[in-house]
């Protein structure tokens, strides 16, 4: 190979190394059919979605079929009035935007489902802030008291509180992690103290590749 | 050949920012922010290239201005020209191998990527604060996205892993989560990572055991944030980096000596961009909310000009990379140009191109561009105030605590159960602007 050419071929090959990286960022709206991204570090919505449903599908089911409130002849049967406190994070990644969305997705599915009404957010959390009280120490007799009593001054008085929590299990194989997320979503009657508890989990596994070496 | 020789001058560097930069930090700094941004209209009329970066500083010096509207403007603006610029491109690197990295489009340092999104947080803070969580989270989303990238195609650990991570986005939001009083869980996960990414801020530890078994405040009492950007900041400047240009002097004279042809020496310095730390007075800012005797010290969250010189000397190599890079490319194209004349190996023709090969390595630059307005230290103070109006009382404070420079009044209004937000610049004694102050 001539001088000529190698100097070619050398501008050449650190041309070539700088191509193509830089992408432009497009988007799109997914239709419904369409399968949601799995999360490649962390859990996200493929996860999250279908915890949701089974956990919540099941304990809507068990309380609408358990309970029906005394109503006068022809009146249908008052809603359950739900205070969901909110979703605790115990598992070992960040829930980051997911956890507002999470709430509200909950939130929503029990405000539709017809046998309950839940109770604005934006009341709990007056309630909170104005007691100084953790959701953690809700159940503490005096501390229910208190709630109840706040919450009814505001007008948005409940028979049930939920609590949402996701845990997770992780599993390490050289390479290879296996996670178990754990959706558990607790509703307690404040008059008879009953918990009643569905959770839903979901396993995925991540695996890292090296690429060569 | 003779055309060669009189277009090479015409590919010359032009004035590095860091020049530019000189006045815009002098007067900002002198506690005259209307006079910087005045500056940086003028810089930004005239230079496209730097337009970004200069944004960056009109956008610090509105915010400090009391103007956090406009200031999110054009941050989120910057925000989205980085994301857009980050990866290479085949004509800029082209153009860069026969000019300099002046050339190439900026993407922003990675540290300045993940301020500008605590930068934004403040901003929207000081408004209504309906971004601010949002932004507060893309600090850290940014921060691992930097450091999986590197990862990519790296064996073993990435070469950005040993980072260090900027603490005051999780600090930020764990300040706003605890505010809900809903989701304390999410606070301790945020403050743990401040302990953990700046283990030196002291405060943490009490945070965490707040917001662990404790209370936001007591009832009838608000938290006020004293956030204080302290100090004058790290910037870029020009340097030969004269070990390299001896090693490509050496190789160039041997080449030179065995080939049909000689290459230009390397006499021209080789530039590399190195971040300068001024020397800081001030160490942090005394608060006292009520007599002197009260007063507590704000606490460093991040230390940017560390930050900026560690991460600066990660990705030196890449840097120096290019520049031998391009003196091959520019020797190379020299050395085919003498080919291509048929020059003689010390005949006038050749001599004639090899002074203007040293002419064309000697227009490089270093590419100064770097977000100038930055403080050295993000500092912080959390205070616990009863709900109603207070007058609290900052003071620049030298090492030893002395104190420096006159002290300013801010009025603040504390809500029960709620955060309010102060943010105070203080490059020296004296501050720039007033200390701008959210409501509750």
């Amino acid at each position: 190979m001539d001088r000529r050419r190698f100097f070619a071929a050398g501008c050449g090959t650190f041309l070539a190394a700088q191509v193509g990286c830089r992408g432009t960022q497009t988007g799109e709206v997914m239709t419904a059919d369409r399968k949601d991204t799995v999360g490649s570090h962390a859990a996200g919505a493929e996860t999250y979605k279908p915890l949701i449903d089974e956990a919540l599908g099941k304990l809507l089911a068990r309380q609408g079929a358990a309970v029906h409130p005394v109503g006068h002849p022809g009146v249908p049967p008052a809603a359950k009035r739900i205070c969901f406190v909110g979703v605790e994070n115990k598992s070992s990644e960040d829930l980051a935007d997911i956890k507002a969305q999470l709430f509200e997705v909950i939130d929503t599915r029990v405000n539709t489902s017809g046998a309950f009404h839940q109770v604005s957010r934006r009341y709990v959390e007056i309630g909170l802030r104005d007691l100084r009280l953790r959701p953690d120490e809700m159940l503490k007799p005096e501390n229910l008291r208190k709630f109840q009593a706040v919450m009814e001054s505001q007008g948005a008085p409940f028979d049930y509180l939920l609590f949402a929590t996701v845990t997770s299990g992780t599993t390490r194989d050289n390479d290879r992690t296996q996670k178990d997320y754990l959706l558990t979503l607790e509703l307690v009657d404040v008059h008879t103290g009953t918990p009643d508890k569905e959770s839903a989990s979901l396993r995925k596994l991540y695996k890292k590749s090296h690429g060569l070496r | 050949m003779v055309r060669f020789v009189l277009l090479v001058p015409l590919a010359a560097g032009c004035a590095t920012h860091a020049d530019r930069l000189a006045e815009v930090r002098s007067a900002y700094h002198a506690g005259n922010a209307p006079e910087a941004r005045a500056r940086l209209d003028a810089a930004l009329a005239r230079n496209d290239r730097d337009a970004d970066v200069l944004k960056l500083d009109k956008a610090t010096a509105l915010l400090t201005e009391g103007r956090p509207k406009e200031a999110e403007a054009l941050f989120r603006e910057v925000r989205d020209k980085f994301e857009e610029k980050e990866g290479r491109d085949l004509r800029e690197a082209a153009l860069a191998a026969v000019t300099d990295d002046q050339r190439l489009a900026y993407p922003g340092e990675d540290h300045e990527k993940v301020l500008l999104r605590f930068y934004l947080a403040l901003c929207s803070l000081m408004q209504d604060g309906s971004d601010a969580t949002a932004y507060a989270l893309q600090v850290n989303q940014k921060q691992q996205q930097i450091i999986d990238t590197a990862r990519k195609g790296a064996e073993g650990a990435g070469p950005k892993d040993g980072y260090k991570l900027v603490a005051a986005g999780a600090y930020l939001y764990a300040a706003l989560r605890e505010a809900t009083h809903a989701d304390y869980d999410d606070a301790a996960r945020s403050f743990e990572q401040v302990a953990k990414w700046q283990p030196d801020f002291a405060p943490a530890k009490a945070d965490l055991e707040r917001v662990k078994t404790g209370r936001h405040s007591q009832p009838g009492h608000g938290a006020v944030y004293v956030f204080a950007m302290v100090g004058r900041g790290p910037y870029k400047e020009e340097r030969a980096e004269v070990v390299t240009q001896a090693a490509l002097l050496v190789a160039d004279r041997i080449l030179s000596a065995v080939g049909k042809h000689t290459l230009p020496p390397t006499l021209a310095p080789v530039k590399v961009p190195v971040v300068a730390r001024p020397v800081n007075q001030v160490a942090s800012v005394g608060v006292y909310p009520g007599g002197k005797s009260q007063t507590r010290y704000t606490e460093t969250l991040t230390d940017v000009g560390l930050m900026a010189s560690e991460q600066a000397k990660a990705v030196l190599p890449e840097v120096l990379a290019r520049a031998v890079v391009r003196r091959v490319v520019k020797k190379g194209v020299v050395y085919g140009a003498k080919e291509a004349a048929g020059a003689d190996k010390n005949g006038l023709a050749s001599i004639a191109l090899d002074v203007a090969g040293v002419a064309w390595e000697a227009t490089e630059a270093a590419d100064t561009r770097c977000w100038g307005l930055l403080p050295d230290k993000i500092q912080v103070l959390r205070l616990e105030l009863p709900a109603g109006e207070h007058r609290l009382t900052l003071q620049p404070a030298g090492a030893n605590g002395s104190p420096l420079g006159a002290p300013e009044e801010v009025l603040v209004t504390v809500a029960d159960g709620r955060n309010t937000y102060v943010l105070a610049t203080y490059p020296g004694a004296k501050p720039v602007g007033k200390a701008v102050v959210s409501r509750p």
